[in-house]
């Protein structure tokens, strides 16, 4: 760009660029950053070159500078010298060199280490460099203390490998033409890349004139943007899913020539639930050409059934697509309205809207890169809001099912599974499985442990055999550590940028208490968090425009890996994750072990000449090096010039990658995992294997209720939490430029309410409510909105931060997490996804209570709303 | 000569607020200060309800009522209509914020710079090197990055903007994007009644 020394505006003045990769959410847009002549760092925008973000970035990637900059940032290594702690006590740090700093940890690492390698509790959360999160690995821990897993997707994640065998799913907005969203803001707020899918999903809206239809809680920014915000009762998304497909198979409005093809649902299933094999294990299909079973596999078949009842080999059994059909008896839109609150009409509306955008009746086609391919341009889509329920596996599994009658899982304008990082260019994500089908990969984040008695992970990963770790858990068993059988309490934290205290439900108090319980807590980060005041020792890192990286993090569109390079020296005494890790590792004695680990991890087995050797500590250039050579061959200088190897997703890969297998339309591996788990518990004899969720494992989903809507009757109302794109992904609220924009949003400021509701309980806005669920209790001023669900109050996720050195964020009288269970009752005893709604009763209040405003809570008073001056301004 | 303008299609806003960042980015805004807002109105009754994201900034008006009350003759409008305050000339009466009908005119207060985006009391680097174009005490608004317009560059709100909801261009010119929105899409300007004739259009 064209520099000017007079130029008042920062992109112009005279200095350089550097190519890099945005860390402002998990995620991986790529970015230009331009250094001044002093070294400045004043500008930071997207790359044009890449596919994915286009030269654009969101609000947080816009507000970067403002985190590299934070006065609050951590300068050089800290030991507290107050002995005691808690949310609102100053640790009083004092600087320590890193010496000093590496000697205190690995001493006390070792220790632990020594004793009982259990006793290490790690929460390392930087997505970006899963090189980190595995380090526990090196020495046979599995323990897990951060929120990715259960606040984002426990279950959904099982259920897309099961179905795509991917990470994450999004609907094609190449092609698609009829767009549901439920319970996301993906392709307008949040998710998957927030601000290259909005671009996406625009182009379609606007250019292609996409519809789209928003189901949720709340008028979001996705239901505001679409042809028809469906709103319904929280926590009902799945009854509403079945009712929608209860529609389309009583119509015959279903692609069932895919259904017979491409998925086992003519697989005849058993009275026990299994598939009907024969003695060498294949599995039946019922000829309905010639009215006789045979092989899924026989030369000669002819039409399959999906329907209908037949007796093979001795034993009454139905295709998979009958058994669905027989849970959907019972899911008409008029039952399901009761649950749901849509009006049948709308539902049976939107399934006709759906079948005939879908092209099913005309199949049509489509011919990309030489394939001929079924062209299927209507989607249902979902995240966080929708998933995140007790009964999560189920939920997930009947939103797939929407697709799944629509014949459009990884067709073009269809339903895709998007990988998380497919390590290098020809890998593929697909194996065979048994019987036809694809292989499930319900782990997509790597090892789980084995099944284990006594327990050997605090959180009980040990019974959850699809999960993904369920963090909660540890105040669960924490609170009862008999009941469960722990030999074992974990006491040694090592967290690198996670915020485990802000980010995990349960009551905080309960969670002090556990965070009172550690004997010693090392923190790796860069600003202070509510989980750094418990710290004992910091370790402060680089941040992302001082060190290196590459990374390739779920892009819905496009693959490749984006390079993160230093744009300016460290400004501080700080040291970069990888050096930080990689030192504890070699003091430790396991940096063997660690690169090992890596060499699995990060997939360099597959090509040996990049494999890390024993005895050598990497860098994280070195480790960046070897992530982009494993990409394309390419070594860092090449991506020093490009930045990135980003190009829009291989068609082989993206569309229809598993063609000639069959997918997982009825899950019989749930049989499979719960017998097995239940064989294991019997034979170790776990006492509470009588109690544990096995009704949770279906190969189907069900009508069953969440327990979330039996909660005593005196809780009225649903609670739930939410974020806009200023908010998406982790910490936003201690910068000075998403401050202003958020706490300028009436939505970000108040608990939200719909003014109907407000009127029948006497209440107006900006009064004082006191807000309980039967777990825990917060306090703030009412906003009304008709953008509400009637039955619904809302909570942005802005009004969660405790109060201490947060760089002026501003505070909430209290944070939803508290309002949520941490038990098991209200944990997916398939995925561990625990409950992310709760009932609750508000109460209106003359005043803030008294320990509020004397500030004896960890959170203060947002008060913003009473403010003058502000409303809707934003 | 170009004469420059700015069309928001509201069927492509989704709010985000990646415009208002980027500008105070860009610009080097203090805290409070905005070039750019995107404000957004709730309208109709449960469940019938909407919401509209209605991006605003400096209209660049053809009769600019800002300019016509500046005593100081520091508000002028370029020759490719970009509307300009002369920080150098604006003596911060004050005068263009009440004439102006969409509130696009900030006072910089001294005490925004003082206490610095972190309220410390103490500016970050970033902000020492952006905050001497301003004088404190000055009123101030959206000048389309006239910077980056005379160096070929597009405002930072339209590159970074995620859904291309922004679109700068030649108003003069007939084939241009924007007039091209203008046209087909039935491109409205904000308040016409006041007679300003904004160079900036709304198409929905």
């Amino acid at each position: 760009m064209a520099a000017n020394p007079k130029a008042v505006h920062n992109s112009i003045k005279p200095g350089r660029w550097v190519r890099s990769t945005c860390k402002m959410c998990l995620h991986s847009c790529t970015n230009l950053i331009h250094v001044t002549e002093d070294g400045i760092i004043n500008t930071v925008e997207g790359d044009p070159t890449n596919p994915s973000n286009r030269g654009k970035l969101c609000p947080k990637g816009n507000s970067a500078i403002m985190r590299h900059y934070d006065p609050n940032r951590f300068k050089q290594p800290l030991k507290r010298t107050n002995p005691e702690k808690g949310p609102n006590v100053d640790p009083k740090w004092q600087p320590i060199s890193w010496d000093e700093a590496f000697d205190i940890v690995a001493g006390k690492l070792k220790e632990a280490l020594a004793d009982d390698p259990r006793r290490i509790i790690p929460s390392l959360e930087d997505f970006q460099k899963m090189n980190i999160w595995v380090w526990p690995l090196a020495f046979g821990n599995f323990n897990f203390f951060q929120s990715g897993g259960t606040m984002c997707g426990g279950a959904y994640h099982p259920v897309n490998g099961y179905i795509h065998s991917a990470f994450a799913a999004a609907n094609d907005a190449k092609y698609c033409n009829f767009w549901v969203n439920d319970g996301t803001g993906d392709g307008f707020s949040s998710h998957l890349h927030a601000a290259a899918q909005s671009y996406w999903v625009a182009n379609a809206r606007v250019d292609r004139g996409m519809k789209c239809v928003t189901v949720e809680p709340r008028l979001s920014i996705s239901g505001a943007k679409s042809e028809e915000w469906v709103p319904i009762r929280p926590a009902t998304d799945r009854h509403f899913a079945l009712s929608l497909c209860h529609v389309m198979v009583s119509e015959r409005w279903c692609d069932f020539a895919f259904l017979r093809r491409d998925t086992n649902a003519p697989y005849l299933v058993g009275p026990d639930g299994y598939f009907v094999r024969n003695a060498a294990g294949k599995v039946y299909v019922w000829d309905e050409t010639v009215g006789q079973a045979k092989l899924w596999d026989d030369p000669t078949l002819g039409k399959l059934a999906l329907e209908g009842s037949y007796t093979v080999e001795g034993k009454a059994c139905k295709p998979a697509f009958q058994r669905f059909r027989d849970i959907l008896a019972e899911c008409s839109p008029e039952a399901m309205e009761k649950i749901t609150t849509v009006p049948a009409a709308t539902v049976r509306r939107l399934a006709k809207q759906l079948y005939d955008a879908a092209e099913i009746a005309r199949d049509s086609k489509i011919e990309i890169d030489g394939r001929i391919l079924p062209l299927r341009p209507a989607a249902y889509n979902y995240y966080r809001g929708a998933q995140g329920h007790k009964l999560g596996f189920q939920t997930n599994h009947a939103f797939k099912m929407v697709n799944f009658l629509l014949g459009n899982i990884d067709a073009p304008g269809g339903h895709m599974g998007v990988t998380l990082d497919d390590q290098w260019v020809e890998h593929g994500h697909i194996e065979p499985g048994e019987n036809g089908m694809i292989k499930p990969t319900p782990h997509q984040l790597g090892p789980v442990p084995p099944f284990s008695w006594p327990p050997q992970t605090f959180h009980l990963m040990d019974y959850f055999p699809v999960g993904v770790h369920p963090p909660h858990l540890n105040l669960e068993v924490f609170m009862n550590p008999e009941k469960y059988g722990l030999e074992f309490r974990p006491d040694t934290m090592v967290v690198c940028h996670s915020n485990p205290l802000w980010a995990m439900q349960g009551p905080r108090e309960k969670w002090f208490e556990f965070m009172r319980s550690m004997k010693f807590i090392v923190v790796s980060d860069i600003i202070p968090t509510e989980t750094t005041q418990w710290a004992d020792v910091i370790l402060p890192s680089h941040d992302v425009f001082e060190s290196w990286n590459m990374t390739m993090i779920e892009p819905p569109h496009t693959e490749g890996m984006c390079m993160r390079q230093p744009a300016v020296p460290p400004l501080y005494d700080t040291k970069s994750e990888e050096e930080i890790f990689t030192e504890l590792a070699d003091r430790l004695g396991v940096l063997d072990s660690y690169n090992q680990v890596l060499n699995f991890a990060l997939g360099f087995v597959n090509k040996p000449e990049l494999m890390l050797q024993p005895g050598i500590r990497y860098t994280d250039k070195e480790i960046a090096r070897r992530k982009g050579l494993l990409w394309n061959g390419q070594d860092l200088d090449w991506y020093m010039e490009h930045g990135h190897a980003v190009t829009e997703r291989r068609n082989d890969k993206w569309y229809r990658p598993w063609e000639g297998l069959r997918l997982h339309f009825y899950i019989e591996d749930m049989l499979k995992q719960r017998d097995d788990l239940r064989a294991k518990m019997d034979a170790a004899g776990v006492p509470y294997r009588d109690t544990w969720a096995w009704d949770d494992y279906q190969p189907l989903p069900t009508t069953r209720l969440d327990p979330v809507h039996e909660e005593p009757p005196e809780y009225d109302l649903y609670g739930i939490f939410f974020k806009d794109i200023q908010l998406n992904f982790g910490e936003s609220l201690s910068n000075p430029w998403i401050q202003d924009i958020v706490y300028r949003d009436p939505v970000h400021i108040a608990f939200m309410l719909n003014p109907q509701t407000a009127a029948k309980k006497g209440l107006k806005a900006t009064d004082i409510l006191k807000v309980e669920s039967p777990y825990g209790r917060i306090y703030g001023r009412l906003g009304l909105s008709e953008g509400w669900h009637p039955d619904t109050l809302g909570v942005s996720n802005s009004l969660s931060r405790a109060k201490g050195k947060l760089g002026g964020v501003k505070h909430a009288g209290g944070h939803f997490n508290d309002l949520l269970p941490y038990d098991l009752r209200n944990t997916d005893g398939v995925t561990g996804q625990p409950e992310t709604v709760c009932k609750l009763r508000i109460t209106r209040l003359d005043d803030w209570p008294q320990f509020l405003k004397d500030g004896g809570s960890v959170y203060d008073l947002v008060d913003e709303i009473a403010l003058p001056g502000k409303g809707r301004k934003h | 000569m170009a004469r420059y303008g700015m069309v928001f299609d509201l069927k492509r806003c989704i709010g985000c607020n990646a415009c208002v960042v980027g500008c105070k980015q860009e610009n080097s805004l203090p805290d409070g200060v905005f070039f750019t807002r995107t404000l957004s109105q709730e309208y109709g009754v449960y469940p019938t309800v909407n919401r509209v994201y209605i991006p605003t900034l400096c209209n660049h008006c053809e009769d600019a009522p800002c300019q016509k009350v500046c005593p100081s003759g520091a508000t002028y409008t370029r020759p490719d209509g970009i509307v300009m305050v002369d920080p150098e000339k604006c003596i911060g009466c004050g005068s263009c914020a009440v004439a102006c009908p969409y509130d696009q005119r900030t006072e910089l207060k001294a005490e925004s710079f003082k206490a610095g985006l972190f309220g410390t009391g103490e500016v970050t680097p970033f902000e020492k090197q952006g905050y001497v174009r301003f004088t404190p005490g000055m009123v101030t608004k959206c000048d389309f990055c006239s910077g980056r317009v005379d160096a070929g560059l597009d405002p930072a709100c339209v590159v970074t903007c995620p859904t291309d909801a922004r679109i700068f261009g030649d108003l003069d010119d007939p084939n241009s994007k924007a007039s091209r929105l203008i046209r087909e899409r039935g491109g409205r300007q904000p308040l016409p009644e006041k007679n300003t004739r904004p160079k900036v259009y709304y198409i929905d």
